[in-house]
């Protein structure tokens, strides 16, 4: 098991569109590292060229003391030496092969002997629940079976380096949680180094050990979840994380809120672009017993929660809380803000420390 | 200073290094290369001699006229423009071409469109089998149509057997044997099964709700279909239009057959005379002339399918329209549709394997029948052998077989090779020349193709001997020609499996030739199987690209069946055709079967 490192990648698919720029960045032994970002932001990109699938324009990939690839000296391992897991959004099962075909081909590539590949493959079968499938065809699966045999199929030469692109994201929501405690599982029997892309911030937030927010082929922040989550290194961060979204003030367009704001976390409003507070941090009370005054304009109850909009000054902030709230709509409220649940980002969209 | 030379010397050494792992990485860029060498001299060649030729003076005429050989000069380009000749080597020709493609085309199209609308909207007496069945005259080669006519209406003009007609007493008048009126309608026969297709596929994708939103205002069918379903079909219309005329134009049997004993040329014939008079300047020349009216027909197809791109109807549900109820109009219609299947696909068939069981023509006593012309040692009356034992016939079917099996499987190949190689290398030169170039041939007529080779590989050029009179010319140009259904399908196949599978295997180890072999050959099994088949049932059927290039040992089954009516051995000539026929249907039958595809979706070939 070995870190995964890259130096300055640069990919570019021609035209002036930069798909990974510029990137740096090492993934440490044994974490299972989320990368998470919105569509098109070079998450499959970058997942591709660790696994060789496409060559960067530049730049290093080392694994271990192994240099995949290195623009520099010009060496570059191919994908059949790599040695890695790799599963496809799609699955790329073979059609044409059985289960049992499907799930021992790494080995067959081995040449391992007829024994070894049945061994093989009465372990995963087990692991998986794939009993019975033997000689079923992936078009005779469900979508399920068919992902656990493509985890099997991965994990059949037992890599220590696992690239997952998007797994999950054709699996209806109940087996997608039962996956997601599998893949968990995984990590921790097998230990080894779990890349995982996804764009969906839920599942981040519960499978990784470490999350890398994307933005633009560049790598925005990488952090343990929950410090992704409190102290996001960027507005794109902040936005990203977290749902319903963080509220932004700006603090030209809305002064008023933005004086308040800066005051409670006692900070000069100039240097600040945009607030951030997340709609869980705020609590609705009686009118002008808050920060600042506001009218109710939305309620959705979620079932757990209740979502309420409320407009500050012609500004909308998003509540959420698990007590019903205190006014119907139209009514005025209070808004109390926690000083060290607000974010203050400056003019390049990067957070101000608190001093 | 010395340094950063250094440096840069290290820095381009380092990028070509990655450059070549690469190349070595990807075998595919190396059969891509190899792919654009192959190909730009196949397709590339054979134009540029076919210009050249137009323009430069032969070794004859240098003799005759005292000019040197291959000087410039615009003799041809005079001779067939404005010479004393050229009402007749050209300009007559080409009334005649666009009359006949005029009226076959406007059969055809109505022929089609109504049946197509019958078949696949009403409630007409057998539509289920008759969707197959009017399919029957394009798997038949197109001289089974003219010689099936000539057997029937042939009358004293022209010597060998009575036609059928004739022996009852009834001298059918020129007009109705032979010229403008038998070609225009055999050729709308044999061509209107790719218009009834087309419109039945365009049919079944309007969306029903179009139709249904329509009927709640109150329009009844007649206004639906003049209103709503017409309209849509305009798109679909213009191409039909236009490959039918494409197709007409570059006819060489119906007009030979037909057209000859009434001395009506068309430019195929007239193209085919020059070839036989060997006046290869005069060739290219018209060649080139055919070459820019499907040049034009294309540009006008791209043209018309953009501005009308607005009424591609998308989605549609699949789900079926109700067929409507005839009512009175049930059975005559009926009647019609089925007429149409006798006329054009039974009645061939009848006509031609009747001619071949009866001795006398029309005399359909008992003791007239017999197996002599199949069978036969020496066929009375000819001093021939018959079919199944004449040596010529035996050489022709192997020869048919070895060409177009050849030529259709190095066409499967070829094609699914040029598809992986723009699939895999997309943004590539190589992706967008191979795409480009393999299109190429398109724009020929198989006729001007077959000039164009016959021209290029008369003599030896380089290290390629000279081809004249073999077998691999005639494969050759069969490849070449094919090539542009061939690579699209494969284009269209490579993309379909999607580079996934086989990145999966990359990723546990497979190298380059495992992956083609284990994953991606399997895979495209069916696609290959297709591949090949398509291009042999046109091949077993093609006449007009080969016609001027066999030589006496390489004749084919097709032009093994004109050397007949040459002769006046009509019933030789129609046993051959019924035997391509049947190879043809088998060929079918088996595509069915293997691959569960129909026709319909290979119709380019
Ligand atoms: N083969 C390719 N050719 C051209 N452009 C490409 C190619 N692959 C990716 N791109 C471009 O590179 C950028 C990054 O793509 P990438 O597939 O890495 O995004 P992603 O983060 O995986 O997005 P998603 O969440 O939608 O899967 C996109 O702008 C995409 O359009
Ligand atoms: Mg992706």
């Amino acid at each position: 098991m070995s870190e995964i490192k890259l130096k300055s990648i640069i990919k570019n698919f021609g035209g002036n569109s930069i798909a990974v720029d510029n990137l740096s960045e090492t993934f440490p032994a044994g974490e299972f590292v989320c990368l998470l970002g919105p569509s098109g932001c070079g998450k499959t990109t970058t997942l591709r060229m660790i696994a060789g699938l496409e060559t960067p324009d530049s730049g290093e990939i080392f694994y271990g003391d192994k240099t995949f690839f290195s623009s520099k000296t010009g060496e570059l391992i191919k994908t059949e030496n790599r040695n890695l897991g790799l599963m496809f959004q799609s699955y790329a099962l073979w059609p044409h092969m059985t289960v049992y075909k499907n799930i021992v081909f790494g080995l067959e590539m081995q040449k391992k002997s007829l024994e070894e590949k049945d061994k093989r493959y009465l372990e995963l079968e087990k692991l998986f629940h794939l009993e019975n499938f033997r000689d079923r065809y992936p078009s005779e699966l469900s979508g399920g079976q068919q992902q656990r045999v493509a985890l099997a199929r991965m994990l059949a030469v037992k890599p220590s380096l696992l690239l997952l692109d998007e797994p999950l994201s054709n699996l209806d929501s109940n087996l997608r949680l039962e996956m997601r405690s599998e893949l968990k599982r995984l990590h921790h029997s097998l230990g080894c180094t779990i890349i995982f892309v996804t764009h969906d911030q839920m599942e981040a937030m519960t499978l990784a050990t470490s999350i890398a927010v994307m933005n633009e082929g560049k790598i925005e922040q990488i952090d343990k979840p929950m410090e992704i989550y409190n102290n996001p290194k960027s507005l794109f961060v902040a936005k990203f994380v977290g749902s319903p979204q963080m509220n932004i003030v700006n603090s030209k367009k809305d002064e008023k809120l933005a004086t308040c704001l800066s005051k409670k976390i006692n900070i000069e409003k100039e240097k600040v672009k945009n607030f951030g507070i997340r709609p869980e941090t705020m609590k609705m009370v009686k009118q002008d017993d808050g920060d600042i005054n506001g009218t109710i304009e939305t309620i959705q109850p979620t079932g757990a929660d209740w979502i309420v909009g409320v407009n500050v000054n012609g500004k909308s902030l998003f509540l959420i809380s698990s007590d019903p709230p205190i006014g119907k709509e139209n009514d005025t409220v209070g808004i109390f803000f926690k000083p060290e649940d607000c974010h203050s980002f400056d003019d390049n969209d990067l957070r101000i420390l608190k001093n | 200073m010395f340094t950063s030379n250094s440096t840069s010397q290290n820095s381009f050494l380092v990028s070509l290094k990655i450059k070549l792992s690469k190349l070595l990485l990807q075998p595919t860029f190396l059969i891509g290369v190899v792919l654009v060498i192959i190909l730009s001299y196949l397709v590339i060649a054979p134009i540029v001699s076919i210009f050249s030729n137009s323009v430069s003076l032969t070794m004859m005429d240098a003799m005759l006229s005292g000019g040197k050989d291959g000087e410039f000069t615009y003799k041809y380009v005079d001779r067939v423009f404005t010479s004393s000749i050229s009402e007749k080597i050209f300009w007559i020709p080409l009334k005649n071409s666009i009359t006949v493609s005029f009226f076959a085309t406007l059969i055809a199209l109505t022929l089609g469109l109504i049946l197509a609308s019958l078949v696949t909207s009403t409630n007409i007496l057998g539509r289920k089998y008759l969707g197959f069945l009017l399919i029957i005259p394009y798997m038949l080669p197109s001289q089974a149509m003219a010689t099936a006519w000539l057997t029937m209406f042939k009358n004293r003009k022209i010597s060998g057997p009575q036609g059928m007609l004739e022996s009852f007493g009834i001298t059918p008048p020129d007009w109705l044997a032979y010229g403008p009126l038998p070609i225009s309608i055999c050729m709308a026969l044999s061509y209107f099964p790719f218009a009834f297709l087309l419109f039945s596929s365009a049919l079944s994708k309007i969306d029903i709700q179009l139709e249904e939103v329509a009927s709640t205002f109150g329009a009844k069918t007649k206004a639906i279909w003049s209103k709503i379903i017409l309209p849509l079909l305009i798109p679909t219309t213009m191409s039909v239009l236009l490959l039918t005329v494409a197709r007409t134009l570059g006819t060489f049997a119906t007009p030979y057959i037909l057209g000859t004993p009434a001395k009506y040329t068309l430019l195929s014939t007239s193209l085919y005379s020059s070839v036989r008079s060997n006046d290869s300047g005069v060739v290219a020349v018209i060649a080139i002339v055919l070459s820019l009216i499907g040049l034009m027909l294309l540009l006008v197809d791209i043209w018309v399918v953009r501005k009308w791109q607005r009424f591609v109807t998308v989605g549609g549900k699949g789900i079926k329209r109700q067929p409507s109820k005839l009512g009175v109009f049930r059975m005559p219609t009926t009647i019609f549709a089925w007429i149409i299947f006798l006329i054009a696909a039974l009645g061939p068939f009848i006509v031609l394997a009747l001619s071949t069981l009866m001795r006398e023509p029309g005399n359909f006593s008992f003791s007239n029948f017999g197996l002599a012309y199949w069978t036969g040692v020496n066929v009375p009356g000819m001093d021939q052998p018959g079919i199944f034992t004449s040596p010529e016939v035996i050489t022709a079917l192997k020869n048919s077989f070895l060409i177009a099996g050849s030529a259709s499987i190095i066409c499967g190949v070829l094609g699914l090779l040029i598809g992986y190689a723009v699939v895999r290398l997309p943004g590539t030169l190589i992706s967008g020349f191979l795409r480009q170039i393999s299109f190429l041939p398109y724009l020929m007529p198989g006729l001007a193709f077959a000039a164009a080779y016959l021209s290029l590989f008369a003599v030896a050029r380089g290290p390629i001997p000279a081809l004249y009179g073999s077998i691999s010319l005639l494969i050759l140009v069969m490849v070449v020609t094919y090539l542009p259904y061939a690579s699209r399908s494969g284009i269209s196949a490579m993309m379909q499996v999607g580079p996934e599978p086989e990145e999966a295997g990359m990723v546990l180890g497979a190298g380059f030739w495992r992956r083609i072999t284990t994953i991606l050959a399997p895979l495209q099994k069916s696609a290959l199987i297709i591949a090949i088949i398509l291009p042999f049932i046109t091949g077993m059927k093609e006449l007009s690209l080969v016609v001027m290039l066999v030589t006496p040992g390489t004749e084919l089954l097709t032009t093994q069946s004109i050397r007949f009516l040459d002769f006046g051995y009509t019933q030789l000539a129609n046993a051959t055709i019924l035997i391509i026929g049947v190879v043809v249907m088998i060929s079918v039958f088996i595509l069915n079967r293997v691959t569960k595809t129909n026709l319909a979706s290979g119709l380019g070939g």
